[in-house]
């Protein structure tokens, strides 16, 4: 099957910097691939070489199985875009937004009034139709904001941290909305900071370092390359005892932003951990299974490998 | 969808958008017209309370309309229009969907030709209440305005691209650059009275040959052969403004793309 994004060996010079160095990424129709990495690791450079907002130095870029620079200006409609930043005409109101985005696609007067009705209903914005845009809430906007950039059913859908900007309670209602395109069949890559939202949206989650992909796999997958399947976070005033125990019990210990994380081989119950640590003055701990910031944190983060 | 047609609905629907947005809104529009309405009753009343100056009239009326409302509507109305996408960042969001460039250029010169066909009828009619005649072809009058306009929306997507980041800069830009161009322009005074340099100064300032070139057929009732010159001269204008528009337009999506 054609995949509807293949990334190959691509890289990027922005004046001195090598922000693509050798980036390959592959998405598949009706996936949900999360693309998730510290700042300035090259992710928004890979949205905007897909939009074609940046042209890239080498490497192959094939959209719907097309070279992507063989594309002329029409191929646009293929990709939709939302980034966090909600950049809509604040004097119109929804539906004219809409109307305006669908007609720079050439989507027919029927096809527009359909489509724009269709999306006014599926992002519950009819209640604010008569609203202009610029009075909506954040999240409202942000909704609205994810609509336009679905008006012309393009093949790949690209979220650039769309939740980065809004609430809490907007951004549980986003995640829904979003879920709802991936269970209707929406192939979307989606860049984020929030780890929780990867791991709820996502299909597969690729893990970048320095403008490469060092890690991808569903998130089961990417759990199991961390060394154990529960963690300890614990909090002592003598961070060298505890460790020399942990290794003793054999297992791994990481240090990040100078907190102390045991990477435990089963799940264990907090009593069984403060036993195995007896004598080691913790002062605090808590333990959870291990989730995708665990392997975030393992396979990109700078945690101090200890063992 | 022939390419063609989608460029020319990208256009039309540019153009809708920008009038779309003027009309909401309302305290721009409020001052969008009575700007132009209350220079020309004011020099109307002077003008006809003074004998001597009764037949200055006419050509005030022309000079107001070309060289002052249109200047700030269409000018003024292009750079606030860049102004604003920048400020908003709808500019790489228009960037990503297949608007061609050249529509979107074509949008805004079709919405700042009607807004500029509102102020000429608005203003003429106030013109005309208070006595001011039209003598020359219309067809003439048409196409210097046409010209002006043209000029005014390239030389606005130039400013606006090049200068402009912020709403607020426009106002300041527009009144630094815009109050000494419309003074040597001749539109508040005639060119007559102006020191022998400043007369000098005013040759190079095209907007002296658009006000000429109205004043000559609104006023003065001249035809074409008398105004060859400032013709020439502003049709020449006319086309540098607007490759110098497209070429700064063309850069600004450049560098938002780059961004």
């Amino acid at each position: 099957m054609t995949a509807v994004l293949h990334i190959d060996d691509v890289h990027k010079w922005l004046g001195s910097q090598h922000v693509l160095d050798g980036f390959s990424l592959r998405v598949e129709p009706g996936e949900v691939v999360g693309l998730l990495g510290p700042n300035g690791c090259g992710k928004s450079t890979v949205m905007n070489i897909v939009c074609k907002l940046l042209s890239y130095d080498a490497g192959q870029v094939q959209l719907m199985g097309e070279p992507l620079n063989k594309l002329s200006y029409r191929a646009r409609g293929l990709v939709g875009l939302c980034t966090q930043h909600c950049a809509l005409y604040p004097d119109l109101l929804p539906a004219e937004n809409l109307h305006f985005f669908a007609r720079l696609y050439g989507l027919s007067e029927k096809d527009r009034k359909q489509r724009v009705a269709e999306l006014m209903h599926r992002f519950e914005l009819e209640n604010f139709a008569a609203t202009r845009v610029g009075q909506l809430s954040g999240g409202w906007q942000q909704r609205l904001h994810l609509a336009v950039s679905l008006i012309h059913r393009p093949k790949l859908l690209l979220l650039d941290e769309p939740t980065a900007a809004v609430d809490l309670e907007a951004r549980m209602d986003l995640w829904r909305l979003i879920e709802g395109l991936r269970d209707s069949g929406t192939t979307i890559l989606l860049t984020s900071h929030h780890l929780a939202e990867a791991q709820r949206l996502c299909s597969r989650v690729a893990l970048m370092r320095s403008g490469k992909v060092v890690a991808q796999g569903s998130v089961p997958e990417l759990l199991a390359r961390i060394p154990g399947q529960a963690v300890a976070k614990v909090q002592s005033e003598n961070n060298e005892a505890i460790m020399q125990r942990a290794l003793d019990l054999g297992w791994a210990v990481r240090q990040h932003a100078g907190q102390m994380r045991l990477l435990l081989p089963h799940n264990l119950s907090l009593r069984e951990i403060v036993d195995a640590l007896d004598g080691t003055q913790v002062s605090a701990v808590s333990v959870q299974p291990v989730t995708l910031e665990d392997a975030y944190l393992e396979l990109v983060g700078d945690s101090a490998l200890i063992s | 969808m022939h390419t063609s047609h989608l460029l020319w609905g990208q256009t039309l629907a540019v153009a809708q958008r920008l009038l779309l947005e003027q009309w909401r809104q309302k305290r721009g529009l409020i001052f969008w017209a009575v700007f132009p309405s209350t220079m020309m009753l004011l020099f109307g009343l002077v003008y006809a309370h003074n004998d001597s100056m009764r037949a200055g009239l006419d050509a005030a009326a022309a000079g107001i309309l070309v060289g002052a409302a249109l200047f700030f509507s269409c000018l003024g109305g292009t750079v606030a229009v860049i102004a604003a996408e920048r400020e908003r960042g709808t500019l790489p969001r228009l960037l990503t969907t297949p608007l061609h460039p050249a529509a979107y250029f074509l949008g805004v010169v079709i919405a700042q030709l009607l807004l500029a066909l509102m102020q000429v009828v608005m203003l003429y009619s106030i013109a005309l209440l208070i006595g001011v005649q039209y003598h020359g072809s219309l067809f003439l009058g048409g196409l210097i305005l046409l010209l002006s306009v043209f000029s005014y929306v390239g030389m606005g997507f130039f400013l606006g691209a090049r200068f402009a980041r912020r709403s607020e800069e426009v106002v300041v830009a527009l009144s630094a650059i815009g109050v000494p161009l419309l003074v040597l322009g001749g539109t508040f005074f005639p060119l007559e009275i102006m020191p022998q340099g400043m007369q000098a100064v005013a040759q190079i300032n095209p907007m002296l040959h658009m006000n000429q070139a109205f004043k000559g057929v609104a006023a003065y009732g001249l035809g074409f052969n008398e105004l060859r010159f400032e013709l020439t001269f502003l049709f020449v204008f006319c086309v540098l403004s607007l490759a110098l528009g497209i070429q700064s337009y063309q850069h600004l999506l450049g560098a938002e793309k780059s961004k």
